[in-house]
């Protein structure tokens, strides 16, 4: 009987028991939605701390260099424009005995579907929404001080200019991306040309407002304010503003303490030299530039590009630039010749040369074209002049405008060589059917912008239609 | 029916309740007019320890000693009821008698009696309304493999197993009814030890496991003799109580545990040998070298290069070495022990074990893979048999070492005539500069190290007669580091490399994981005719994982290679932390009527920490429904001894996506002016949520004869849908896709049957058949956007998955020599993205196994033979005929002068552009891929048992096993069951073992 009452005890309690447990599990319900937070991983920064301090928010702002130095258009690579728009002009021959797609470029038949084209739009709007999210992470900081954030707005608007003048420039019309939302930007059209510049120059002038004259370090490897001038006067003279493109060139050069012309061509192309306005600095200790691995073969046949022997012909004879720049290779039947302005490709004790993206050297010629243009003759001359000299070669014979602007664009070609400039002087001064189709068979007129990605198009149609041709 | 609730139940949660409910209640008047009887069980063997003895109609019970004996009170008039699994129940009046001699005899029908493992509940065979495989130790017990999912290949219907490559450690993959995700990584089932989830995911990455195939997966560490039974849940009925992780099916492994009775010791030692199945066949020195001057010839080449070793002389045109014999050829000896002391009472009960196996490799050198394994089990009921504990600990470490590289390729690829291996010194020969030896290999390793400890604590009360509070503890803890190193003895010494240029790759992972699980299960019997079963429970896990990845160089000595301190260079890879936190709340209901009528309800919501707020949570469920029409009065007496239809349909999902996909993250990314550069590491979109996978299945399970004949046909259908893949989006906006749910539609269909006969049976022969075969198809039935995304190579609307895209071959020009392709736009042109529209499945058509099992006295025999239809990359085709390059002998049949219709083109020496164009894109053609179906005695096993008169009760087996003995093929690349042709296939194994009991 005891046993019975005693079961009969413990039956209750178990009925409460019950209830307690119901009731906890009634409870745990309520406590799940935390359960199943999860803390940021210690390898990932939640974005809005990224701007919570100048330091992680500079990360930010160098990574995009890093990704420009890597990946993408302005890459050293043999996947960048300095090799790949030199083969589809007439700088570079390629050789490679890869498959024909590598070719392509070299043979003006590209497709839509062809891999740079594609590498080359994607990475450049990817470089693009690293600067789009540092501006709307930057804007909305409370942390970061007014210096702060104009020295990182500063920059970024200068590269978001950048990285759209080149895009606009190979591909002709795209589209001009301001924010990261990627709703908008899924069916986002194109805009004209002549828009882009005119977005690109307003992104300049804010930039010019928020950078500084001094740079952040004394490498010179972030921009600062004569950088962004520097791409002004080249955007001006592309759009053929040419008072405008020669002030910004006067705004650069006339900086004296901060750039001097040298004429050792033995330091010219080292890191230390104080005609670079901005260079972007290797990844590793000790590393130099990408386009030395590029350009630089030591025996024939190439493996990859070698100069074109009709760039390496135009030469005058004592030019420097001709014995220092260009170096030839021969098997003992064959002879090519590759660039030769970065010669390390290799690490060495330090960083020797880094990749140089704007030189004082493109300001005197664009400062000299765009005298030239407006008939300021003689300081025209002057600025082409100087570069000549510095190439060891007598002043040019040049007198009148047309022969002073062409003279300039030959010094250009034979200045500026192997840094992605030549195709886009062809382009902007209508001479690509003029000079291409005599050492290019497989150009045409179409071929003045590249196709849009295929694949770009199939995701949006509003960038319909297609680039003419293609 | 009151006979078989009463008196099969007892291994199920339904007649506890019971019991317990009359314990209770009526207990002070049983004990009236009692008296002791005591007695022994028996079975054909001997004495039977563990059997349920009850006095009927009361709650007075107990289970009988290891020696088969037990003491009960009855009056009587009492009836009692001698009760255990597998052999059918005896009743007997207790009359005058006091010492009773029982004998039970085996239960012919076994299936009412076989409980299946659903994971969170039990249930009968019979009574299941899912579709649930299942394998016991019995078919384990005889394979001589190190993997558990080794073990499972040929036999069961619905999973396709392959191993990833014949070198011991090496992983399995495995697909239960098809590929379900878009993403290669998202198709892993869920596995779950002893109610312990265990996560699947690779802990190594490819370059620090350079001998492998694939990345290190961390489900070698179960060891197979553990292992009691392995139950593969594949339907949503079976699957839809796991929701979220049941999409690719569930594995739940079950491991032994102790039973009542005599302490007994067992010791099992198995010692055996294993060689490579199957060879390609190569060239033999005579043929090659015509090949090779054919080659020259062809090309115009009159006077042989400098670098021709094999043919201008240099090397001795005489010697002829088999490579793939010489490098892959070896025979590995395998040693395994494994010794369990079990036993205990009816309350108590225990399993201690401990393992050790040992296998070498059949590379030259000296490498193994060890393995080592302690395990202990726990069972305790209290007194009053309300309160009942499980615990189950096990911890396993491994230790393998192996050659850097896997030799298979380059075993084929080597001249025949080049040169011997040692010099006369005993020294690697490199013979001047010109032979890279292949034993320049073992001079760096692949050292593997893993240990892994997996636990779980089970409490269950009854709380009232039919309501009992249960809970899952488990906690597991794996650590596993790894490393591939290259030495600079790998290179040549006449280049004087020294130590500054030796590499090591390394990588550590560990990962911890708790789970907690409370349930409560409630069971109501009304009238006699419907029961019903409630089970309702919830889910607290948490996992941290962490990975780092170091690459090494520059040492200043080679013996310090895999001291990080010794390097100069160290990069970091990889630097990972990662937490996965997952909850949910999950149900059953099953009602079943008269035992005929069945619905099974089962549902879970859940919510797991992959996901962005808002979308942690999701529900799904599934509905499963039985009819067993045998116990219709009209097919009563017919030879239809069951009979079940069963259908069910539900929703599963997946969530396998890998941690923090949706957080507005920066990582680490790109160096620039000394700074780590953050970078936005996605697009943001944190409103993505679950793969969803909607399963159908119907079945028809039929006995015939006793169950003599057993029949089951299911058809099922899965589709699933909201792939987790990156949604294509255009480059503009910054990224080439999003992590989003993409409206693309995977089926996978097909049809599963498995028959068992019992084709005879008596006192001293028995026989037996197991069946089983699978038809699968698998279709992207839809796919947004395909054409404009980066899968446009990789899939096609309509087709399989696992599809290759290829060109069209058309044979060798009998003119030209050269293969030709077919042009399918017409452009003149060979091109990839327009010509390359040959659609090539490899996935199974269809797969299966026979098993036959015999037995004669005190011998057993049983073999497995399993089968695959499928097409595979012919791994023999390799490198461009004519280079310096070992060639299959299918190569003997090729052009050679205009005019010519032969299999293959014109050699080359590697000057002709033509040719090595038309060679590349041969092996992208569907030229490449041949018939790999295949037929294998995949398992073989001789038993004798010593009779037990010899050895005064106990036991002593002697078996013969083997693995992979015999193969019949039409595949010329060596072994065809894999994907990877560039790693050592399968190996075959044959042991012998004794095994003692005590």
């Amino acid at each position: 009987m005891k046993s019975k009452i005693k079961l009969q005890k413990s039956f209750r309690s178990k009925a409460n028991t019950v209830k307690v447990l119901l009731l906890s599990l009634f409870f745990l319900n309520g406590a799940c939605a935390d359960f199943v937070e999860v803390e940021v991983p210690t390898n990932q920064l939640s974005a809005p701390l990224i701007f919570e301090n100048n330091t992680t928010a500079t990360a930010a702002l160098v990574a995009i260099y890093a990704k420009i130095r890597d990946n993408g258009m302005l890459t050293g690579n043999p996947t960048g424009m300095q090799a790949k728009l030199g083969e589809y002009a007439d700088e570079l021959t390629f050789y490679g005995t890869g498959a024909q797609i590598e070719a392509s470029f070299y043979n003006n038949i590209l497709l839509p579907n062809n891999q740079v084209v594609q590498t080359w739009w994607n990475s450049t709007y990817n470089q693009i929404y690293a600067t789009n999210a540092l501006l709307e992470g930057v804007e909305k900081s409370k942390a970061l001080t007014a210096v702060e954030k104009n020295q990182l707005e500063g920059e970024v608007l200068f590269i978001r200019a950048f990285l759209h003048f080149n895009l606009t420039n190979t591909y002709g019309a795209i589209p001009y991306i301001t924010s990261t939302n990627y709703r908008t930007n899924t069916v986002i059209g194109k805009t004209p040309t002549k828009e882009i510049y005119e977005k690109i120059e307003d992104d300049l002038i804010l930039s010019e407002a928020l950078l500084r004259d001094e740079y952040t370090s004394t490498e010179r490897t972030r921009p600062n304010k004569a950088t962004m001038q520097a791409l002004l006067a080249r955007v001006y003279l592309y759009g053929g503003k040419w008072a405008m493109a020669a002030n910004s060139a006067s705004a650069v050069l006339n900086k004296e303490s901060l750039y001097q012309d040298e004429s050792d061509f033995n330091t010219l192309f080292l890191k230390e030299n104080k005609s670079h306005i901005w260079q972007l600095k290797p990844a590793n200790q000790g590393g130099n530039t990408l386009e030395a691995s590029t350009f630089v073969f030591l025996q024939g046949p190439p493996p990859g590009v070698a100069l074109s022997t009709d760039l390496v012909n135009s030469f005058e004879a004592g030019d420097k630039r001709r014995t220092n720049w260009v170096k030839e290779v021969t098997n003992g039947t064959d002879t090519w010749y590759h660039a030769f302005k970065y010669k390390l490709y290799d690490t060495t004790a330090g960083s020797v040369q880094y990749s140089i993206v704007f030189r004082t050297a493109e300001l005197y010629l664009i400062r000299a074209e765009a005298r030239a243009r407006q008939g300021e003759l003689i300081s025209a001359i002057e600025d082409l002049n100087k570069i000549r000299n510095k190439a060891g070669l007598i002043n040019t014979t040049a007198t009148t405008q047309e022969q002073i602007v062409t003279a300039v664009l030959k010094e250009r070609r034979n200045e500026l060589f192997t840094e992605g400039h030549r195709f886009f002087d062809l382009k902007r001064t209508h001479l690509l059917n003029e000079i291409l189709p005599f050492t290019k068979p497989g150009w045409d007129n179409n071929d003045q912008v590249l196709p849009l990605p295929e694949t770009e198009l199939l995701l949006n149609p509003n960038l319909k239609p297609q680039n003419t041709g293609y | 029916m009151n006979k078989y609730l009463l008196f099969r139940g007892w291994a199920s949660y339904v007649l506890p309740s019971l019991l317990y409910f009359l314990v209770l209640f009526c207990v002070p008047n049983s004990f009236a007019q009692s008296v002791p009887v005591s007695g022994t069980v028996y079975d054909a063997q001997g004495a039977l320890p563990g059997v349920n003895v009850s006095v009927k109609n009361t709650t007075t019970a107990t289970f009988t000693d290891g020696n088969g004996a037990f003491q009960i009170s009855a009056t009587p008039e009492d009836t009692l009821v001698f009760s255990s699994v597998g052999y059918v129940t005896v009743t007997t009046q207790v009359g005058l008698q006091t010492t009773l001699k029982i004998i039970m005899q085996p239960d012919e029908t076994t299936l009412e009696e076989v409980l299946v493992n659903a994971g969170y509940y039990k249930v009968k065979d019979k009574e299941r309304t899912g579709s649930i495989a299942k394998i016991t130790a019995k078919d384990i017990e005889n394979q001589p493999v190190t993997n558990v999912l080794g073990t499972m290949q040929g036999r069961m219907a619905g999973v396709n197993i392959t191993q990833s490559s014949g070198i011991a450690g090496s992983g399995f993959d495995i697909k239960i009814r098809g590929q379900n995700s878009l993403r290669t990584d998202g198709n892993a089932p869920l596995y779950i030890i002893d109610g312990v989830p265990y996560a699947a995911e690779a802990i190594g990455v490819g370059y620090t496991a350079t001998v492998m195939p694939v990345p290190t997966s961390p489900l070698s560490n179960f060891n197979p003799a553990d292992i009691e039974s392995i139950e593969i849940l594949k339907d949503a009925d079976a699957t839809a109580i796991y929701g979220s992780r049941g999409a690719n099916g569930v594995v739940l492994l079950t491991t032994k545990k102790g039973a009542a009775g005599k302490t007994k010791f067992s010791l099992n030692m198995q010692r055996g040998l294993a060689k490579v199945t199957r060879f390609a066949d190569f060239m033999s020195t005579e043929q090659y070298l015509e090949m090779r001057r054919e080659a020259f010839a062809n090309d115009g080449v009159i006077t042989y290069p400098a670098n021709a070793y094999d043919v201008n002389g240099t090397w001795d045109q005489n010697r002829n070495t088999n490579w793939q014999k010489t490098l892959t050829g070896g025979t590995a000896q395998i040693t395994n022990i494994q010794t369990a002391l079990s036993g205990g009472s009816a309350l108590t009960q225990f399993l201690i074990s401990g393992n050790y196996s040992k296998e070498t490799t059949v590379f030259p050198g000296d490498f193994n893979y060890q393995k080592g394994n302690v395990r202990v089990n726990l069972n305790h009921t209290s007194d009053n048999k309300r309160f009942k504990t499980t615990f189950a600990a096990g911890y396993t470490a491994q230790d393998n070492n192996q050659p850097a590289k896997d030799y298979t390729t380059e075993s084929k690829m080597l001249a025949p005539n080049a040169p011997a291996l040692y010099n006369e010194e005993g020294n690697l020969n490199w013979e001047n500069s010109t032979f890279n030896n292949p034993l320049r290999i073992l001079e760096g390793d692949f050292l593997a190290k893993t240990s892994d400890l997996v636990s779980n604590l089970g409490l269950s009360y009854e709380l009232l007669p039919n309501l009992v509070v249960k809970s899952n503890f488990g906690f597991t803890d794996l650590r596993h580091q790894e490393s591939s190193s290259q030495p600079s003895t790998i290179y040549d010494p006449a280049w004087q490399v020294g130590p500054q240029y030796s590499l090591i790759s390394q990588g550590n992972t560990t990962r911890q994981s708790w789970i907690f699980e409370p349930q409560l299960n409630y069971t109501q019997k009304f009238a006699n005719d419907l029961s019903l079963d409630v089970l309702i429970g919830g889910t607290f896990q948490s996992q941290n994982g962490n990975q780092q990845v170091y690459r090494a160089s520059g040492f200043t000595s080679n013996a310090l290679i895999n001291n990080l301190a010794a390097a100069s260079n160290i990069m970091v890879d990889i630097d990972d932390q990662s937490e996965y936190k997952y909850q949910a709340f999950f149900g059953r209901a099953n009602l079943n009527w008269k035992n005929k009528y069945i619905l099974n309800l089962t549902g879970r919501r859940d919510g797991s920490s992959r996901f962005g707020p808002g979308k942690q949570f999701a529900n799904f469920g599934a509905v499963g429904a039985a009819w067993l029409f045998a116990e219709e009065t009209y097919l009563a007496n017919s030879i239809i001894s069951f009979g079940k239809l069963r259908a069910s349909y539900g929703i599963t999902g997946s969530d396998q996506i890998g941690n923090y996909q949706f957080l507005d993250t920066y990582s680490t990314g790109g160096n620039y002016e000394g700074i780590i550069g953050l970078l936005p590491t996605r697009l943001l979109n944190n409103n993505f949520a679950w793969e969803t996978n909607r399963k159908f299945e119907i079945a028809l399970e039929m006995g015939f004869l006793k169950d003599k004949i057993f029949l089951t046909l299911a058809s099922f259908n899965n589709k699933s849908s909201n792939q987790l893949v990156g949604k294509p989006l255009p480059g503009t906006t910054g990224f080439t896709s999003i992590q989003a749910n993409l409206n693309a539609i995977v089926q996978n269909s097909g049809i599963e049957t498995t028959l068992r006969t019992i084709n005879i049976e008596n006192k001293n022969f028995s026989w037996s058949t197991n069946f089983n075969a699978t038809v699968l198809e698998n279709k992207l039935l839809a796919f947004p956007d395909l054409v404009a995304s980066t899968y446009r190579n990789q899939f096609a609307i309509g087709s399989p998955l696992n599809i290759i895209k290829m060109y069209h071959f058309e044979g060798v020009n009998p003119e030209t020599g050269l293969y030709q392709f077919k042009d399918v736009n017409g452009d003149g042109k060979i091109t990839a993205d327009a010509d390359k529209t040959a659609l090539v499945d490899l996935n199974p058509k269809f797969y299966g196994g026979l098993q036959n099992q015999i037995s004669f006295k005190n011998w057993q025999f049983e073999f497995l033979f399993q089968f695959v239809k499928q097409k595979q990359i012919n791994a023999a085709a390799i490198g461009i005929p004519g280079t310096m390059s070992n060639q299959s002998t299918e190569l003997l049949d090729r052009w050679q002068k205009p005019g010519d219709q032969a299999i293959h083109q014109r050699l080359t020496s590697g000057l002709d552009a033509a040719a090595i164009s038309a060679q590349t894109n041969y092996y992208s053609s569907n030229a490449n891929v041949t018939d790999a179906s295949f037929i294998r005695l995949k398992n073989i096993a001789l038993s004798y048992n010593l009779p037990k008169n010899w050895l005064r009760g106990n036991s002593c087996k002697i078996t013969f096993e083997g693995q992979n003995l015999l193969l019949f093929t039409p595949y010329k690349g060596a072994d065809p069951e894999f994907m990877n042709v560039n790693s050592l296939p399968p190996l075959k194994i044959i042991t012998a073992r004794i095994q003692l009991i005590f």
